[in-house]
C-alpha cells in the first residue's frame, strides 16, 4: 500500500468504528430485547461496509478498534478477564471475516450481476455474524461455568440469547448494506485494487 | 472542555482518582480483576469491598452516577443469586419457601458470588468513570509499547482510536442532524412496529455513510498535506507521566493484597 492510500485506510477504519459505535449509542437506533447489552443494532454495518471496501484485513482492523472503543467509552460489560477479552477482543474482531468475498462482490456490482451480488453479500455478513456469534455463545458458557451452579444447560441459555439478537441483527445488517451498496455503488467501488 | 465532547461515563472532577495516572489505574484494575477470584472467606472478601467502595468515595462523584452505570447489570446479579439459592444443595435446611428447601450452601455461594460480580463491575466501572477516554487510549498505547518489537503496529492503532474518539461526537450531531430533517418530513422513528421504524432509519444511515466516507478522505487529504509519515519520529501532545499519587495508589494496593491472602482460607 502505497503511503496516501494507507493514510485513507487508517482514517476510514477509525471514522467507521466510531460510526458503529454511535450507531451502538444512539437509543432510538436500536431495539432492546434485553437488560444487558444483547439489543438488535445496526452497529455491525460499519464494520461490514469496511470489510467488503478493503477486505478481511480492514474488517478485522474496523471490528476490533470497535471491540475495544466499547471498553474505552465505558459501555462494555467486563465480568471475568477471559470473558472481556472474547467478547470484546474477539467477538467484533471477526465480523472482518466477512471480507473473504470483498472481491466477488465488488466484482458482481461492477458488471451488475445481482443474483450473485446478493449471494456473496449475504454469504460474507452470515459467516462475520455466525463467527461473532460463536464467540458470544462461547463467552456465556464460560461466563455461566464461573457463576452459574452446576448442571445448568448452559449452551441452551446461552444459544438462546446470543441467537435471539444476533439473528434479527444478521438479516438487518444484509438488508442495509445490500440496499447501499446498490444506491451508491461508489461506496463500495471507490477503492480498487 | 466542550459538553459535547464528553462521551460515554466520564464524570469530570478533581479527585485523587481522577488525577492517578491512567496506566496505574488500568494496571490496577487488571491485577484487581485477577484476584477478586482468590477471595474465599467473609474476611477476605471484606477486605476487597472496603478497597472498592473505599475507592468509589475517593472518586467524589456522586452515588447516582456510579448506580447508573451498575444499572444493566443488577438483573445478572440478582439471576445468580436466585439461580443459587435454587440449584445448589450444599449444607444444612436453612429455611423452606412454599416446602421449597433452601440450603445454607447456597445462600453462601450466592452472596459470594454475587459480591464478586458487583466488586468487578464497581472497579471496572470507575476506571472509565475517572479517566477520559483520549487518556485510555494514551494509556493502552504505552502499555502496548512493547509489542512494537514483535510489529505489532501500536502507533496506528493509537491513532485510530483518538481519531475515533474525535469523531464520535461529530457523528452524533451529524445522526441528530439528519434524523431531524427527515422528522421535520414526517418520518416517525420511534414508534410504531419494527418494521415500519426499520424502513424509517435506513434513509437515515445511507446519507450518514455516504458522509462519513467524505470526512474520511477530506482529514486523509489534510494529513497527507500536513506532511503525515506514519510513527516514526512523531512526538506526543499529551506526555503520562508517573508521580508520587501512583506510587502511593501502588502501595495501598499491594496492602490490600497483603490483607486478601492473609485473610483467604
Amino acid at each position: 500500500m502505497n503511503n496516501s492510500r494507507r493514510t485513507l485506510f487508517l482514517i476510514e477504519v477509525a471514522i467507521f468504528s466510531a460510526l458503529a459505535l454511535v450507531l451502538d449509542l444512539i437509543p432510538f437506533l436500536k431495539f432492546q430485547l434485553w437488560a444487558q447489552g444483547g439489543s438488535v443494532s445496526f452497529a455491525m454495518i460499519p464494520v461490514f461496509i469496511i470489510a467488503y471496501r478493503w477486505g478481511v484485513k480492514g474488517g478485522l482492523l474496523s471490528g476490533f478498534l470497535f471491540g475495544i472503543m466499547q471498553v474505552v467509552v465505558g459501555t462494555a460489560y467486563i465480568l471475568t478477564p477471559l470473558q472481556g477479552f472474547i467478547e470484546y477482543g474477539l467477538a467484533f474482531t471477526v465480523l472482518g471475516v466477512a471480507g473473504i468475498f470483498a472481491k466477488q462482490v465488488k466484482d458482481a456490482l461492477e458488471a451488475k450481476q445481482s443474483g450473485k451480488f446478493f449471494t456473496y453479500l449475504t454469504l460474507g455478513v452470515f459467516i462475520g455474524s455466525f463467527l461473532r456469534f460463536l464467540a458470544h455463545l462461547y463467552a456465556g458458557v464460560v461466563f455461566f461455568a464461573e457463576y452459574a451452579p452446576e448442571g445448568q444447560p448452559v449452551w441452551l441459555y446461552s444459544t438462546l440469547y446470543n441467537g435471539s439478537y444476533m439473528l434479527p441483527a444478521f438479516v438487518l445488517s444484509t438488508i442495509v448494506i445490500g440496499f447501499l451498496f446498490l444506491k451508491q455503488p461508489r461506496t463500495l467501488l471507490s477503492i480498487k485494487d | 472542555m466542550n459538553h459535547a465532547l464528553i462521551i460515554g461515563q466520564y464524570v469530570p472532577s478533581n479527585s485523587v482518582i481522577h488525577r492517578l495516572d491512567p496506566r496505574t489505574k488500568i494496571a490496577i484494575i487488571f491485577f484487581f480483576v485477577i484476584f477478586v477470584f482468590f477471595a474465599n472467606t467473609l474476611t477476605s472478601y471484606a477486605v476487597l469491598t472496603l478497597f472498592a467502595v473505599g475507592t468509589a468515595v475517593a472518586t467524589k462523584i456522586k452515588l447516582p452516577y456510579i448506580l447508573k452505570g451498575l444499572t444493566p447489570v443488577w438483573f445478572l446479579i440478582v439471576f445468580t443469586f436466585v439461580l443459587h439459592l435454587v440449584v445448589t444443595k450444599e449444607g444444612e435446611v436453612l429455611f423452606r419457601i412454599l416446602s421449597y428447601p433452601i440450603y445454607s450452601g447456597a445462600v453462601e455461594q450466592g452472596i459470594a458470588i454475587s459480591l464478586r460480580f458487583f466488586l468487578l463491575i464497581l472497579v471496572t466501572s470507575l476506571l472509565t468513570l475517572t479517566t477520559t477516554p483520549i487518556e485510555i487510549t494514551d494509556a493502552i498505547e504505552t502499555l502496548l509499547n512493547p509489542l512494537k518489537k514483535i510489529k505489532f503496529p501500536v502507533h496506528e492503532l493509537a491513532l485510530m482510536m483518538s481519531i475515533s474518539l474525535r469523531f464520535i461526537p461529530t457523528l452524533m450531531q451529524e445522526t441528530e442532524k439528519i434524523s431531524k430533517a427527515q422528522a421535520s418530513r414526517g418520518v416517525d422513528f420511534r414508534t410504531g412496529p419494527m418494521k415500519d421504524r426499520i424502513q424509517a432509519i435506513v434513509p437515515l444511515l445511507v446519507p450518514l455513510f455516504v458522509s462519513a466516507f467524505k470526512r474520511a478522505e477530506e482529514l486523509a487529504m489534510a494529513m497527507e498535506a500536513r506532511g503525515y509519515q506514519g510513527g516514526e519520529g512523531r512526538t506526543k501532545l499529551r506526555e503520562l507521566r508517573i508521580e508520587k499519587i501512583d506510587i502511593l495508589a501502588f502501595i495501598t494496593f499491594g496492602i490490600v493484597l497483603i490483607g486478601l491472602f492473609l485473610t483467604r482460607a
